[in-house]
C-alpha cells in the first residue's frame, strides 16, 4: 500500500476523498486551535479562559465561527474590489496546499511528491501574494503599510527557514517528506541538527505570525496590520489560513526533525497509533509554540529584521557549510550532533542574555538613530 | 483525455492572463496577472514531468520576483485618486517594434528547431539527482558566475540601502 494506490476505487475519486478528508480535519482543529491557544495561553497568564460555552468551554470555537460566518461583511467605499475579495483566498490557498503533501502516517497522505519539502517552500512563497493583495486592496494607508511589513518579514525569514531545513535534507539525501520521516526510525534529526531545529522554529514563528514576530497582526499596536479592513467571513479566511498553517507547518516540522509517524527509537507501529503519534508530535510544536507567545515580548520591527539578516542567517549558512563538510568527508556523525547541540545552546544562551538586558531606551523613540538629513 | 482539458484550461488561463498584464488599467493589477500568468507556465511544466522546474518557476517568478515587483509598485505607485493608468505613452512605439521583434524571434527560434521531442510524445522524467550532477560537475563555472554575479547585486542592495552615518 503506497501513494500511488487508489484506496478509495478510481484514481480521482481517491484524490478527492483524501482532499475531502483533510479539509475536515483541517476545519475542526482550526476551530479547536483557537480554543486550545485561548485556554492554553490564558493558564499561562493565571486565568482560565473560555468556561462557558458548552463544558469547560469547548464550544466556543464553534460559537465564534458560527458568530464571524453571520457577522456583515464590509468593503470599503475606495478598496480595489476585485483584490480585497480574492486576497483572503490568495492566503489560504498556499497553505492548504502544503496540508496536500503531508504524510500523516506511513504513505497516507493525500499525494506523495518526490520534491515534497522543495513544494512547500514553493507554495511558501506564494502566500505572501496574498498579504500583499489584502494590504493593497484594503485601500487604506495603514493596511498597506501593514502588509508590506508583513511581506519583508516573510521573504526575510523564508531564507533561514530554508536554508536550515536543507541541512536536513542533506543529511537524509532526499526532499520526499515519507522518506524523510522513514529514515528517522532509529534517531530523530533532532538529536543529529538541533541547530537546524532551532533556527526552523525562530524562522517559523515569523513565518506564520507567532508571537514574538507577531508584528504584522500585532493587536495591541496596529489593530490587524494587513487585514485591518476585513470583517466576517473574510476576516475568518484569514483566521482559517494563519491556523491551518500553524497545524500544517507544525506537522511538517515534526515529519522532519521529530520522526513524524514512528514509534520514537525505532518499533513498527499500526496505521492508528502511528496517525497518533504524528498528532502528539505536532501537538507538543504547538505548545510550544502557544507557550514562546506566552512568555516572549514582541519583538521591534528592526529588531526582528535585524536578528534574521544578522544572525539566523550566518548561522544557518554555517552550518549547511559544516554539515556539508562531514557529509563529503564522510566523518562522524555523532561529532556533527555535538557540534550541533553546541551550537544551539550558544544560540538560545546569547538569545537569553539578550532578552535580559537593561534596556538602552532613553526616550519613547527608543535606539532609533536620528537620521540627519545633509543637502 | 483529462490531461489535454486541464491542458486547455491552463493555455486559456495563461494567455488570458497574459492579455491582463497588458490591457490592465491600474499597474498592481497587472502584477497579480503576472503572477498568475507565471503559475500557469509553471502549472505546464508539470504537464512536461519537470516538476522541478514547475516548482523553481512558482517559488522564484510566481513568490520571489512578483512580490517584489508588487512591493515597488505599492511603495512608489499608489495612486489616492484611484484613476486608471494610460495604457500608451511616449514610449509605445519602441515598446512595440521590442515586442515584434521578440515575438518574430521566438516564432523563428521555435519553428527552426528540431525538436528532440519530435521524436515520441512520451517526455523525459528528469529527477532532481540528474539536475543536481550536472550542474555541480559540467555545468560549475556558469554556476559559480551566477552566484558571484547575485553576490555582487546583493551587496550593491545592501550599499544603496545603508545609512550614510559613519562616513
Amino acid at each position: 500500500m503506497s501513494f500511488g494506490d487508489a484506496f478509495f476505487g478510481i484514481s480521482w475519486l481517491d484524490i478527492i476523498i483524501r482532499t475531502l478528508i483533510v479539509v475536515i480535519a483541517m476545519t475542526v482543529v482550526v476551530i479547536y486551535l483557537t480554543y486550545g491557544e485561548r485556554k492554553v495561553v490564558a493558564r499561562f497568564q493565571m486565568r482560565l479562559g473560555p468556561t462557558r460555552t458548552g463544558p469547560a468551554g469547548l464550544l466556543q470555537g464553534v460559537a465564534d465561527a458560527l458568530k464571524l460566518v453571520v457577522k456583515e461583511d464590509l468593503r470599503p467605499r475606495n478598496a480595489d474590489r476585485w483584490v480585497f475579495e480574492f486576497a483572503p483566498y490568495a492566503t489560504f490557498v498556499p497553505v492548504f496546499l502544503v496540508l496536500l503533501t503531508l504524510p500523516f502516517a506511513e504513505n497516507w497522505g493525500v499525494r506523495n511528491l518526490a520534491l515534497g519539502m522543495f513544494f512547500v517552500f514553493a507554495v511558501l512563497g506564494l502566500n505572501i501574494v496574498g498579504v500583499l493583495m489584502a494590504g493593497f486592496g484594503s485601500g487604506n494607508k495603514y493596511a498597506l503599510l501593514g502588509g508590506v511589513r508583513a511581506a519583508a518579514q516573510m521573504i526575510s525569514y523564508e531564507i533561514p527557514l530554508v536554508v536550515a531545513l536543507l541541512t536536513v535534507a542533506m543529511l537524509a539525501g532526499t526532499l520526499d517528506l515519507n522518506l524523510i520521516a522513514s529514515l528517522q526510525g532509529d534517531r530523530p534529526f533532532i538529536l543529529v541538527q538541533p541547530l537546524a531545529f532551532v533556527i526552523f522554529f525562530i524562522a517559523l514563528l515569523s513565518e506564520l505570525h507567532r508571537a514574538p514576530f507577531d508584528i504584522p497582526v500585532a493587536e495591541s499596536e496596529i489593530v490587524g496590520g494587513y487585514f485591518v479592513e476585513y470583517s466576517g467571513i473574510r476576516w475568518s479566511m484569514f483566521q482559517l489560513a494563519e491556523y491551518a498553517a500553524l497545524w500544517g507547518f507544525s506537522i511538517f516540522g515534526s515529519v522532519i526533525f521529530l520522526g513524524g509517524w514512528n514509534f520514537p527509537f525505532g518499533s513498527e507501529v499500526g496505521v492508528g497509533l502511528q496517525l497518533a503519534l504524528t498528532l502528539i508530535k505536532s501537538t507538543l510544536m504547538i505548545l510550544l509554540i502557544f507557550w514562546v507567545r506566552a512568555t516572549m515580548p514582541r519583538l521591534r520591527m528592526d529588531q526582528l529584521m535585524s536578528f534574521c539578516w544578522k544572525v539566523l542567517i550566518e548561522i544557518s549558512f554555517v552550518l549547511l557549510l559544516i554539515t556539508g563538510f562531514f557529509l563529503y568527508y564522510n566523518w562522524p556523525q555523532e561529532i556533527l550532533a555535538l557540534v550541533n547541540w553546541g551550537g544551539a545552546l550558544l544560540l538560545l544562551t546569547v538569545i537569553f542574555i539578550r532578552t535580559r538586558r537593561k534596556s538602552e531606551a532613553e526616550d519613547l523613540v527608543g535606539t532609533y538613530k536620528n537620521i540627519e538629513v545633509t543637502e | 483525455m483529462i490531461t489535454e482539458i486541464l491542458w486547455w484550461f491552463f493555455a486559456i488561463a495563461i494567455v488570458g492572463t497574459a492579455a491582463g498584464v497588458v490591457f490592465s488599467r491600474s499597474v498592481v493589477h497587472a502584477a497579480i496577472f503576472l503572477i498568475l500568468s507565471l503559475a500557469g507556465v509553471g502549472g505546464l511544466y508539470i504537464f512536461l514531468t519537470v516538476e522541478f522546474v514547475a516548482l523553481v518557476q512558482f517559488l522564484i517568478y510566481g513568490g520571489a520576483v512578483t512580490v517584489l515587483i508588487l512591493l515597488a509598485l505599492m511603495m512608489t505607485r499608489l495612486d489616492a485618486t484611484g484613476a486608471p493608468d494610460k495604457l500608451t505613452g511616449p514610449q509605445a512605439p519602441f515598446g512595440a517594434l521590442v515586442g515584434i521583434t521578440l515575438l518574430l524571434t521566438l516564432v523563428g527560434v521555435s519553428l527552426a528547431t528540431a525538436w528532440p521531442g519530435d521524436v515520441d510524445d512520451l517526455p523525459t522524467n528528469i529527477t532532481i539527482e540528474q539536475i543536481g550532477d550536472v550542474m555541480f560537475t559540467s555545468y560549475g563555472a556558469p554556476f559559480i558566475i551566477a552566484s558571484a554575479l547575485l553576490l555582487v547585486a546583493f551587496i550593491g542592495a545592501i550599499v544603496f540601502a545603508k545609512q550614510e552615518d559613519e562616513v
